[in-house]
């Protein structure tokens, strides 16, 4: 294993993202506090509860995972698609990088910013409701799996777009749907069938659901099941990208 | 004989509509300079791909370093350095930043005195904190010349590196490239400019549509299917040449004012053919030599194909 190498590369990354803090800073800090304004406060959510919950409070950890999925997708498919179009990706095929310190760099890196989105996200939201964090082992390990599958997402995307407009059908045509009907602002629990039971096959339900758990220790689905499921997922997103990549699908010729 | 740093055997690259390297066998000795030459499109970066792990090799075999094992393994790629012909650059970053990335990918700590080193011999000291994109084109080729060499490779690709660098640049870069092979390092060169080949190459290989059409030291080439052309202008026109000068390969051209003589190896020298033009009393009034250079040498080749082997 190329460890220098690895470093290299998500160091590169991260500093990549730190170059335009606009993206990683700025938008995060508005899109949460415009969450708030519209949903948490005037559709009248000052009021509301869900479950015993303020709804502000409440649509905190769909908050958080909207950053950080965002975000660990957005690196990486980014990241790798530039690479491939400015031709850089010549120095990485020629390099003494296998498939393994390649995923790891670019998933690395991915999650480094999601994770940091994250918790921007977090730490805004505390202005408004308050620190609520009542296992922070486990809402980590939610956090850290998001992120990992996002960022293989993303890396997948990004292998496979040929074209610019090709990185957005992800989010758009699956990402979007599968998180707004994934419990971020709503519990899936109080959907008519046969929407509740068709959303356990949301991986997105038990990526909320869980960081709901780890920080307010309400849960409509078990926190195990959830981690075993996203690690699965996880796990077998990785397998496949690392199969590409070492197959070099769409980058060597 | 040196030992080979490179094998292939009968590498072939096939694309759905063409093929672009087409069973090539070679051996690059350690310690040479070795020319790739062919015409557009010959599949000299095809080759280059296939070892720098770039393009997969539809068969064949490449054996870097002596190594049991085939392929391009990473392993192997740590002593290889990779010149590409198409320019790339991150304009995120600056050029000293660059090469620091390039020596970290290589799994190197990072090593400003050799950094300063490679910019200085290609003349980007100066630009060391300008980032990429406020590099002029050539300074682009040269910085890609830098990041293929920072790792101190022992087996160097410079495809087309000098293509848009400027003639005194470019001198300097062959000067460097000689000081690499004096310490060792092995260097493939494909060129478009064959008198950077001529001043280079200690062996050439020539390739087209895909096949290796020969591989010869260079100076052998040249003695082989090179000529020389002796052209002796007369000062006053000829209907025809005399008996005594009357000889095999030697014609009167242009009007009669010119008799040339095209030596080909192992036929009669251009100093006796002159011997026999002033013996045969001719009105000689100027006597000019020429070798023939590595173009010409090329063109043949490439004109007869592999019929010249
Ligand atoms: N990705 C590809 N798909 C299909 N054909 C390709 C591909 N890449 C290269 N080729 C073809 O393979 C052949 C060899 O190309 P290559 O780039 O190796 O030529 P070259 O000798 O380097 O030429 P040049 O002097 O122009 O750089 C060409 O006919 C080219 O069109
Ligand atoms: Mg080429």
């Amino acid at each position: 294993m190329n460890t220098i190498g690895v470093r290299t590369l998500l160091v590169k990354e991260v500093r990549r993202f730190m170059r335009v803090p606009g993206q990683t800073v700025l938008s995060p800090l508005i899109s949460t506090s415009l969450y708030f304004l519209v949903f948490g406060y005037t559709l009248g959510g000052r009021q509301a509860e869900v479950d015993g919950v303020p709804y502000v409070a409440y649509i905190v950890p769909g908050l958080v995972f909207l950053g950080l999925a965002n975000n660990a997708f957005l690196n990486s498919s980014s990241s790798l698609f530039i690479t491939k179009i400015q031709g850089t990706i010549v120095d990485l095929l020629a390099a003494p990088l296998g498939a393994t310190e390649l995923l790891v760099g670019f998933i690395a890196g991915a999650m480094t910013r999601g994770l940091l989105v994250g918790l921007l996200t977090w730490l805004v939201a505390l202005v408004f409701t308050g620190v609520q964090l009542a296992h922070p082992a486990l809402t980590f390990g939610f956090l850290f799996l998001t992120a990992w599958v996002f960022s293989v997402l993303g890396l997948l995307a990004g292998l496979w777009a040929d074209k610019f407009e090709q990185i957005n059908f992800f989010p758009t045509f699956l990402m979007l749907p599968l998180t707004f009907l994934g419990g971020v602002f709503y519990s899936v629990h109080r959907l008519p069938e046969p929407f509740r039971t068709a959303s356990l096959f949301n991986p997105v339900v038990y990526m909320v659901e869980g960081l709901r758990a780890g920080m307010l220790d309400k849960s409509d689905v078990s926190p195990l099941l959830g981690l075993s499921l996203l690690l699965g997922l996880a796990v077998s997103a990785t397998a496949t990208a690392w199969v590409l990549l070492a197959r070099g699908y769409k980058i060597r010729n | 004989m040196a030992d080979a740093v490179l094998e292939l055997e009968g590498l072939t690259k096939r694309y759905p509509k063409l093929v672009a390297l087409d069973g090539v066998s070679l051996r690059i000795e350690a310690g040479e300079i070795f020319a790739l030459l062919g015409p557009n499109g010959a599949g000299k970066t095809t080759l280059i791909g296939a070892v720098c792990g770039l393009v997969k090799p539809t068969s064949g075999l490449i054996r870097l370093f002596g190594a049991a094992e085939t392929g391009s393994t990473v392993a192997a790629r740590y002593q290889l350095g990779l010149v590409p012909q198409e320019i790339n650059f991150d304009p995120f970053f600056t050029v000293r930043e660059c090469l620091r990335i390039q020596q970290g990918y290589y799994g190197r700590q990072p090593d400003e005195a050799r950094i300063d080193e490679v910019l200085g011999a290609l003349k980007l000291a100066e630009k060391a904190d300008a980032p990429t994109r406020a590099l002029s084109g050539g300074m682009k080729r040269r910085l890609l010349v830098a990041k293929a060499l920072v790792h101190r490779p022992r087996l160097v690709f410079l495809d087309e590196p000098t293509a848009g660098v400027d003639v005194e640049l470019r001198r300097d870069l062959w000067q460097y490239v000689r000081k690499l092979r004096a310490e060792g390092t092995t260097i493939v060169l494909t060129t478009h400019y064959l008198e950077e080949a001529e001043e280079l190459a200690d062996r050439v290989g020539v390739i087209d549509h895909g096949k290796l059409l020969l591989v010869e030291p260079k100076a052998a080439l040249l003695s082989r299917l090179g000529e020389r052309r002796l052209t002796v202008r007369l000062s006053s026109a000829l209907a025809e040449l005399p008996e005594g000068a009357r000889l095999e390969g030697a014609v009167l051209e242009d009007g009669g004012t010119r008799v040339v003589y095209r030596e080909r190896r192992g036929e009669k020298s251009s100093a006796e053919v002159l011997g026999a033009l002033y013996a045969a009393k001719l009105p000689i009034a100027e006597v000019e030599t020429a070798s023939s250079s590595l173009e010409e040498v090329m063109m043949r080749v490439l004109r007869e194909g592999g019929a010249a082997r």
